[in-house]
Order: C-alpha cells, then structure tokens, then sequence
C-alpha cells in the first residue's frame, strides 16, 4: 500500500476517477478550484471528458444529461455555486438519475468566505432545491475518508437512482495528508443494468428511454412521488453511516461532522488524559441522520448532556434535538464566519458544562 | 554580497517550509533577512499564517495586497522592490506552486538579471511522495515548465521527500533515486537534501554518493497541515 501525500482537492478527484468517473462538468470557485483543475489535466489522460461549463447552472445540466445516458459523472463547487445548482439537482433527483455533486463548504450566507465552512447542513439534508426529493449526502471528516466514499457515493448513487452530495469543508479540501488511493476501477456501464438510460434505441431496447422530470397528470406525479418516498425509506433504512467514538462511560455525548468532528476529537483525547470520558457520534451520513444511533448513545446510562459542535449557527442541532427527542439535555458550540473552533475552546465548553450538570 | 534564494516547486514540495527555515537559519547567524511570500495562487496554507513567527526573529516579511482577507485576487504589492533595492545579507523569495505560481516571477526578471552573478539561487523543492512529482520524466518536466513560467533557470535540486506527519526515511531514499535520475537527465545539480534532523542523519548514515545529496539540511516542521497539531499560531 503505496502512501502518496495529496491535497484533499486532488484526492477527491483522482478518487472519483477510480471509482468510474469519466464525465466532469464544473465551473472554478474557492475553495475547491484544484478539482476541475486537476481534472482538466487527468480526464484527457484516461479518455474521459472534463468541461468547464459557462456557469455552475451550465455544468449541472451537463452533469443531468451525461448522467441520463447512465456514465458516472461528478460536478463540483463550493456553497454559493452549489446554491446556483440547485434547481439542475431538483431535476435529477425527479429523473431518478445517480451523479454526484461535491460541495466544498464555505463561510456564508452570501457570497461568505473563502475559508471553511457548515453552513450549507439545512441545503444539503433538508432539500436545497424544490420539491419533496432527498440527496444521500456523506461528510467526509479526512483526505482519506473522503477518497474512500468517492466510490461509495458514485455506488450509492447507481443503486438507488438517486443524486449522492458529498460535503467537505475547505480545509479538507486544502489540507495535505498521507493517503492510500484505491486501485483503478475498471468501470462499464452495465445497460442490462440501467435500462432507464438512453444510450440510444437499438433492436434489444423495447421501449424509448425518456428522461423526464415534468409530470402534466397529477395522478403521475403522485406514481413518481410514491416511488421516490419509497426509495428514501429504503435508504434510511439501509445506508445509515456515523463513527461512534469513546462511548464507553462517557458524561457527555458530543456530536460533530467533517472536520469540527476532528477538532472535537482531539479535545476529547485531551480530557480522557486528565480522567473526564466524552463520546462522540460523528454522523458520516448526514442523510439519513443517525438517528436510532444518536439517541440511544445520548440516553446510555452515566450520559448527562449532549453537545453538539459546528462550524455554523446550529443546523445540525435540529436533527440531534430530533434524535435526543427530548430525553436529554443538548447543548451547542458553534462559531461562524469560517472562525475553526479550537480543541481547546471545545474543552472549555465540555468543562463548563460539567460543573453544572 | 546579498544572497537571494528563490523556492519554486511543485505544491505540495515544501516550499514554504523550508522558506521558513532558511530565513530563521540566516536571522540566527545575524544577518539581515527579508522573506517575500509571493504565492498568487493558494489561499490556505501560506507563509503569512506564520506572519508573528517571523517578525518574532526581526525579518521582514512581505505578503502580497489583501493576504488573509479573504479576497481571492491576491496581486503583488510595490514593496517587492525593497529586496532588491535594500541592502539584505539574504533575501528568500517563497512562490506559488506549479507552473501557475511560478508565472509571479517574471515581472521581476530584470530584477534577478541585475544581480551580481553568484547570487541568486533558484532551487527547485521536490517532494516525490506527491502525485504530479513521482518519477525523474514528471520532475524535469515540471521543472522546464516553471523555468519558462518563471523566466529563471534552476540552479539545483532540493531533495524534501516526506508524508507530513508520517515521513520516514525511506521518502527520502525513494526521494533520492528519483533526484538523482532527474538531475542526471537535466544537469541540474542537487543543492540541498533536507528532513527532519533524526530522519537525516538516519539517510546520511547509509552512505549514499554525496553528489546526489548536496547540503544535508535539518529542518524544523513550521507549517502544519492536520488538525492534530494545533499549535498557537493556528493550522
């Protein structure tokens, strides 16, 4: 196993290759402008196709059509380019159609930062666009756990026709760490597979595929919306990912994705040298939430209080109040304006709390 | 005579820590230092995070307009000028990465073109354990793009193969290899082998030929980029 050190930009790319990925469309913003850069020298490298679009509306309906001829593609940006996308991803999600969008989290709202940020949970997990659809959305907290869900994001996506978010933040983006890439998948669309896809007609193809997202009959709609709400529980029920970490005897269970799970760590390792055990339940999966997870770790014997730590104004918070359903105490740390929390300024809050509980 | 030290390298290489480290290897010796950060292309991760670090060793630093301001059109400010204007004992120009980092340099080629002859040091840092840099065919050619972009000539090679926080001596050693190819297939010397100073000695011990190796340099690790070593300046 050969460690390379990578950008986690350059990771997440070079990964989504090695899962299948042949089609990028995708227009430059801070923080994650080295994925199509990178993408723009290594496409044509491998005889797959990297396009800056004219706009990020531009490029996630180039990601709806290459998606709809059943290829693995990806577009990427960062917050308020993935605020331009959303109407393109309402679309795929009612077209039934697997991509997946990055999103490299900034400081918002607006135009915001060009630093880290997790403002964007509410758009990613509640539906950024319109209507009554779900993105499966995984929050790598590494460079590594993001090269390792590439691939599982673009499976995920085939297997439930469904568009997969991936959110980082941008530090996880810039940040270099020693990583172990996947081995080159030898990826081919299997049209016995994806029948839904129109590769063109053909004497084997009964029927036309028609990739359609406008539905004149309301008797339809409901057929299209039954079927999308079914697909969801089924994910829900299945595809549920979270670390638990130092559970065992612990006074307050904390929660945190991506990188603040990180710092969250390590102000946890901190108290654990000085004999005060916190938990933490990292969501990997922040749709669907762990909810079962969450709650019955925040209502284990010994556990006084939940915290919850972001890097936003607390929107997280509102599915760990759903998880805790009211059978604990929760309590929140967070700052904004791409400000990281420190493991110190974390320790603070857990002591703090401590004295009270 | 003023020395000016030039970093160019693929991103990724070390550039700017080993800025770092001959800037406070020079103020240590007393001599009068000035440190530019001349990367127009990153906007995480720059020599400005460790802006009190430096001015901690009485160095001046120039950064460039609206550095950590999250402005992302970053352009390089008039005091430029001062390195080579003033009378420093080493100047230590840290530029972006790649071909693209490398382009901030030719507007001052006149600049490096007035300067006596034996003293610019254009050194290219490679770290081979990074994608785009793994073989002697990627390293030269990466190098012959950043000499046009840049308009300067590599003087030498500095041998900085790592993983971060995981760097053994076998970075090194691979490092070696691939340098030396690539340095026999350019002509470019290698001036500098550099590591952490119990990772170098353990290099230095296996009797590698002296001429692939340059100076061996230790360094200390100033730029972190993990969030498992905080420290008080920040990531």
């Amino acid at each position: 196993m050969a460690l390379t050190l990578m950008k986690g930009s350059e990771a997440i790319a070079e990964a989504a290759i090695r899962a299948g990925c042949r089609y990028f469309f995708g227009y430059p913003i801070t923080p994650q402008t080295e994925i199509p850069e990178y993408m723009s020298a290594r496409m044509p490298e491998i005889g797959g196709c990297f396009l800056q679009a004219e706009s990020e509306v531009g490029a996630i309906n180039m990601v709806y059509g290459a998606a709809g001829t059943g290829a693995r593609v990806l577009t990427s940006s960062s917050s308020p380019g993935v605020s331009l996308k959303q109407e393109g991803i309402s679309y795929i999600a009612a077209s039934e159609l697997p991509c997946v969008i990055m999103n490299v989290m900034r400081g918002g709202p607006g135009l915001g930062s060009i630093q880290a940020g997790q403002g964007d949970y509410f758009q990613a997990t509640k539906g950024g666009g319109h209507g009554d659809y779900h993105l499966v959305v995984f929050a790598p907290a590494s460079v590594q756990e993001a090269i390792d869900l590439m691939s599982v994001a673009f499976d995920t996506a085939d297997k439930y026709r469904n568009p997969v978010m991936v959110v980082a933040d941008g530090m996880i983006c810039q940040m270099m760490e020693p990583v172990v890439l996947p081995e080159m998948q030898d990826y081919k669309i299997d049209y016995s597979v994806k029948t839904w896809a129109a590769n063109g007609r053909g004497m084997s193809k009964p029927q036309r595929a028609i990739i359609n997202s406008l539905y004149i009959n309301t008797e339809d709609l409901d057929m299209l919306n039954e079927r999308l709400q079914a697909t969801y529980r089924v994910i829900e029920a299945n595809e549920v990912r979270y670390e638990a970490y130092n559970l065992e005897g612990a006074e307050i269970v904390c929660t945190a994705f991506g990188t603040v799970a990180r710092i969250t760590k390590s102000a946890i390792d901190d108290l654990k040298e000085e004999g005060i055990n916190v938990g933490l339940i990292r969501p990997i999966t922040l749709w669907p939430f762990p909810y079962k997870q969450l709650h019955d770790a925040a209502v284990a014997p010994g556990v006084k209080a939940v915290l919850d730590v972001e890097l936003n104004a607390g929107q997280m918070l509102e599915d760990v109040k759903l998880a805790v359903n009211g059978e604990q105490k929760v309590d929140f740390f967070g700052h904004y304006g791409s400000h990281m929390p420190t493991p110190e300024e974390i320790k603070e809050k857990l002591l703090s709390m401590r004295e009270v509980l | 005579m003023k020395e000016v030290i030039v970093l160019i390298g693929n991103y990724g290489s070390g550039k700017t820590e080993l800025a770092l480290n001959f800037a406070f290897r020079a103020a240590r010796q007393g001599k009068k230092v000035e440190l530019l950060d001349l990367d127009m292309v990153n906007t995480y991760f720059r020599l400005t995070d460790r802006a009190n670090l430096v001015k901690s060793y009485e160095i001046r630093l120039v950064s460039p307009n609206f550095v950590r301001s999250n402005v992302e059109t970053l352009s390089l400010p008039a005091e430029v000028a001062s390195a080579f204007a003033l009378d420093w004992d080493t100047v230590i120009f840290d530029v972006g990465g790649d071909p693209a980092g490398a382009t901030a340099l030719g507007r001052y080629h006149d600049d490096f073109a007035a300067l006596p002859p034996g003293s610019l040091k254009v050194l290219n840092v490679v770290n081979t354990r990074r994608p785009m840099a793994g073989t002697p065919e990627k390293l030269v050619h990466l190098m012959r793009d950043m000499e046009r972009h840049s308009r300067q000539p590599v003087s030498g090679f500095v041998n900085n193969t790592n993983l971060a926080r995981m760097a053994c001596v076998e970075d090194l050693r691979e490092g070696y290899e691939i340098v030396r190819e690539a340095s026999i297939a350019s002509g470019v010397p290698v001036l500098y082998t550099t590591a952490r100073p119990d990772l170098l000695e353990a290099f230095l011990s296996e009797g590698h030929d002296p001429a692939y190796i340059g100076e061996p340099m230790p360094i200390e690790t100033f730029m972190h980029r993990d969030w498992e070593t905080f420290t008080k300046e920040g990531l």
